[in-house]
């Protein structure tokens, strides 16, 4: 992973959460993606179950795909670790 | 509404408001996808392009089956469709299945079409996996609408080169599987 990338705290990612015009980030495994122009994450909702602005990496075990579909958006930093 | 029906699955334990609006934007996936495959299926044309059309219009026809199906279990459980159809577009669980920039390309038609069966496989599984065991007849329906999205993902595949789809094409009737749930 690219040491020079933005690092998130959960609380900075929080603010990231598609609603009114902001962006729409999302974590996993460690890395932070912006899903802002995904169909999919329309106002930072995702299929009604999914919220942007989170660490989504255990959700994403009970999802219906992997994490592959998040490769398709780019990663705009990494998730800081607790 | 079927008052009690939607009391048992809430005791069940579903969120029936969040089952509700994933029908909803599954429905609009459904008659979305039937709308823009009608434009696809118009441009396979050619020696290439042909040969696709009629399971494009298997597949066109069966989606259009799952949008009838799904909107009486979606009124049963309290729900209702959006009454603005802009407002319905937007809120489908699967992206615009739009015609690709090259009208000639008809592996990125294929590609088109494979992708978004791939999502209402995703979609239709994730209800089921909410519905097992809790809400049977929603159930019933996700799965019969599964087990179809799935032949097509199959179909469209085969045709990408990634491996046999293992079964034949419709013989006659569309929705072996939902065709239950239209009568």
């Amino acid at each position: 992973m690219n040491a020079g990338m933005k690092q998130f705290s959960k609380e900075a990612l929080a603010r990231y959460d598609g609603k009114e015009g902001r962006p729409a980030y999302i974590a996993c495994n460690g890395k932070v993606y912006d899903v802002s122009t995904s169909f999919l994450w329309q106002k930072g909702h995702h299929q009604v179950l999914h919220q942007a602005g989170v660490d989504l990496t255990e959700a994403l075990k009970q999802a219906p795909h992997g994490e592959d579909l998040l490769e398709r958006f780019p990663v705009v930093g990494t998730l800081k670790s607790d | 509404m079927a008052k009690v029906a939607r009391e048992m699955v809430e005791r069940a334990g579903v969120d029936v408001d969040q089952l509700v609006e994933l029908l909803v934007k599954n429905a609009a996936a459904e008659l979305t996808t039937y709308y823009y495959y009608t434009i696809l299926r118009c441009n396979l044309i050619g020696l290439d392009g042909e040969g696709i059309k009629e399971i494009a219009e298997a597949a066109r026809i069966e989606d259009r089956n799952h949008f009838e199906a799904l909107v009486p279990r979606i009124y049963e459980l309290g729900g209702q469709l959006p009454r603005d159809m802009k407002a319905f577009h937007d809120v489908s669980a699967c992206p615009p299945a739009y015609l690709p920039e090259d009208l000639t390309d008809v592996n990125a038609i294929l590609k088109v079409l494979v992708e978004a069966e791939r999502c209402a496989v995703r979609g239709y599984t994730q209800i089921c996996n909410m519905t097992a065991g809790k809400d049977h007849r929603t159930y019933d329906l996700a799965l019969a609408i599964l087990n179809e999205e799935i032949e097509h993902e199959s179909w469209f595949s085969e045709f990408l080169g990634e491996g046999p789809s293992g079964h034949f094409l419709r013989r006659g009737d569309t929705s072996p599987f939902v065709s239950k749930f239209l009568k």
